[in-house]
């Protein structure tokens, strides 16, 4: 287990959603440390999206609480976009801002939230850029970048806001093979480096690699966690040993 | 980018021989059936005298021409006047009925369907009739041009909200992440996706506005349409006269549709090429 400090960088506590009359979180408890690497794992459909997507707000939850760095997450207004801020999140498709230049997507967090001169953010986000070895693409728009270019650009954008956590929701489920390792790799690294990250992944390897814990979910409801080879080698529920035989199939 | 030039491609099979031959088939039919409508018209001209020359001599004289230019001027003035007023309001009703202050989006979604289901020349009637007994004396160029912006401006919110609906969600939630505000998103990256969306749409909207404009007359602004009232009541010559009128009136919103279209193919390409060559 990852180191434990007095509080959690992200908790939720007894969260409960609904749409309409389907459940899609059911009473979910989870508490991430600093620096730990959780990885999320599950059916289609059992509300991996929807629980990364609460944890800044994206989707509303209907009971429960959700802490950054043990501070309720603000419903609304100048206090939400603040914590916000403060956990990065990458987007299964990518959605890098289509009218703005690679340098300016990352730049824009920094420049129009944290106020950075101008000048500063450049030269910060170029050095991002060149971190995931896209700098060479910087004025180009995303629509002329690969689809695993411009997720690594949209990584370099959450990073140029410092963030405390950071959340991926599915990050190479949208990339032709040959460019997921890429991406993972950045994200390897940046687990190394010490970033706290909640990954929604199917990626079994960067799981046994990286993680620190991972969370199976099935219908809303977290149904196990453990260390990824206590996971993956001895999976303890009948959901969970049917899910990764299904999955080893390809 | 070549999505918006490639359209055609994507809604139409490239056409085989027997298609091709079924196309040439019925471009042949068409052209027939025209030139016989034609045929007809003029015929129709021929038996109700409406050839004479009374009627059509004195679009020989400029002074003709002139009374007619200056109508056009007068109705491209209230057009294009319009057209800015209709654009600049219909933005402001549409960010307002996106606003995340009720009362305010309420009352801008009121104001658009009400402006947007009045009959342009109730409006104008309400600006000529009854704002005057209420002391307001208006120019006629005012009374023409208001009523037709505020008619426009409830259709233009609606293309801009459109417009704005079209940016993919993904674009505002990967600002919200970010931590920026609503207004910062609309701003900075919703607004200007949703504007290069509605160009074309915008600009086909002009169209409506100049066909609006042609019931100046009601107010008397001396437009094309009340122009060449006059010249027929002069003459005595209403079909040859509307007949023109109407050419240039087509003349216009052809024109104007063409020009759309340039900018359809255009907002594809080089807008986001532009965008390329001035990183910052
Ligand atoms: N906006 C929405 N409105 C209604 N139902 C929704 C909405 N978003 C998701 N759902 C439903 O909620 C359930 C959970 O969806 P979610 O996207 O969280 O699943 P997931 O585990 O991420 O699945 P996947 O692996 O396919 O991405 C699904 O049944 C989905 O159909
Ligand atoms: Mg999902």
């Amino acid at each position: 287990m990852a180191i434990e400090t007095a509080t959690p960088v992200i908790e939720l506590r007894h969260v409960d959603k609904h749409y309409g009359p389907l459940h899609v979180l059911r009473d979910i408890n989870l508490s991430v440390a600093k620096g730990e690497v959780l990885v999320v794992i599950g059916p289609s459909g059992s509300g991996k999206s929807t629980m990364c997507r609460t944890i800044n707000r994206l989707e509303t939850i209907d009971s429960g609480e959700i802490l950054i760095e043990g501070t309720p997450l603000p419903q609304e207004g100048k206090e939400l976009a603040a914590l916000r801020a403060k956990v990065g999140m990458v987007f299964q498709s990518f959605n890098l801002f289509a009218h703005k230049t690679i340098l300016q997507n990352v730049t824009m967090g920094p420049i129009e939230v944290l106020h950075t001169p101008r000048e500063q953010a450049e030269a910060e986000a170029m050095e991002l850029l060149r971190r995931v070895g896209v700098d060479s693409q910087a004025a180009k728009v995303p629509a002329q970048l690969s689809g695993g270019q411009q997720q690594r650009v949209a990584i370099a954008r959450s990073l140029a806001m410092h963030p405390t956590a950071m959340l991926f929701d599915e990050p190479t489920s949208a990339l032709d093979p040959e460019m997921i390792n890429e991406v993972l790799a950045v994200m390897v690294e940046l687990a190394q480096e010490g970033m706290t990250m909640v990954v929604v992944t199917h990626e079994m390897n960067f799981a046994r690699r990286v993680a620190n814990r991972v969370v199976f979910m099935a219908d809303g409801q977290i149904v196990e966690q453990n260390s990824p080879d206590e996971f993956f080698d001895h999976p303890q529920s009948q959901r969970a040993k049917d899910f990764l035989e299904s999955i080893k199939g390809h | 980018m070549s999505a918006n030039v490639s359209m055609r491609d994507a809604l139409y099979e490239a056409p085989g021989p027997k298609t091709r031959r079924r196309v040439a088939i019925g471009t042949g039919i068409s052209v027939v059936l025209l030139l016989g409508l034609i045929a007809f018209v003029i015929r129709q001209f021929y038996v109700n005298d409406q050839l004479n020359p009374r009627y059509w001599s004195f679009f020989a004289r400029w002074t003709t021409w002139r009374f007619l230019l200056r109508g056009l001027a007068g109705t491209i003035r209230v057009a294009f006047t319009a057209g800015i007023i209709a654009m600049i309001l219909g933005l402001l009703l549409m960010l307002g009925r996106i606003s995340h202050n009720r009362p305010l989006s309420v009352a801008c979604h009121v104001i658009t369907d009400l402006f947007r289901s009045l009959p342009s020349l109730l409006l104008i009637y309400f600006f000529f009739l009854v704002i005057p007994k209420y002391g307001l004396r208006m120019p006629s160029f005012w009374m023409i041009t208001v009523p037709v912006a505020l008619a426009a401006s409830g259709v233009l919110a609606e293309v801009f909200r459109a417009g704005v609906n079209a940016v993919p969600k993904g674009q505002s939630e990967a600002a919200m992440a970010l931590g920026m505000t609503h207004g910062k998103i609309t701003r900075k990256i919703v607004l200007p996706q949703a504007l290069r969306i509605v160009v074309p749409s915008l600009v086909s909207q002009l169209v409506v506005v100049v066909k609006d404009t042609t019931v100046a007359y009601v107010v008397s602004y001396p437009d094309l349409m009340q122009n060449a009232r006059v010249l027929i009541s002069n003459y005595d010559a209403l079909v040859s006269m509307y007949f023109v009128v109407a050419l240039i009136y087509i003349a216009i919103n052809y024109a104007t549709n063409q020009f759309s279209i340039y900018l359809a193919h255009r907002e594809g390409t080089s807008i986001m090429s532009r965008t390329t060559e001035n990183p910052v």
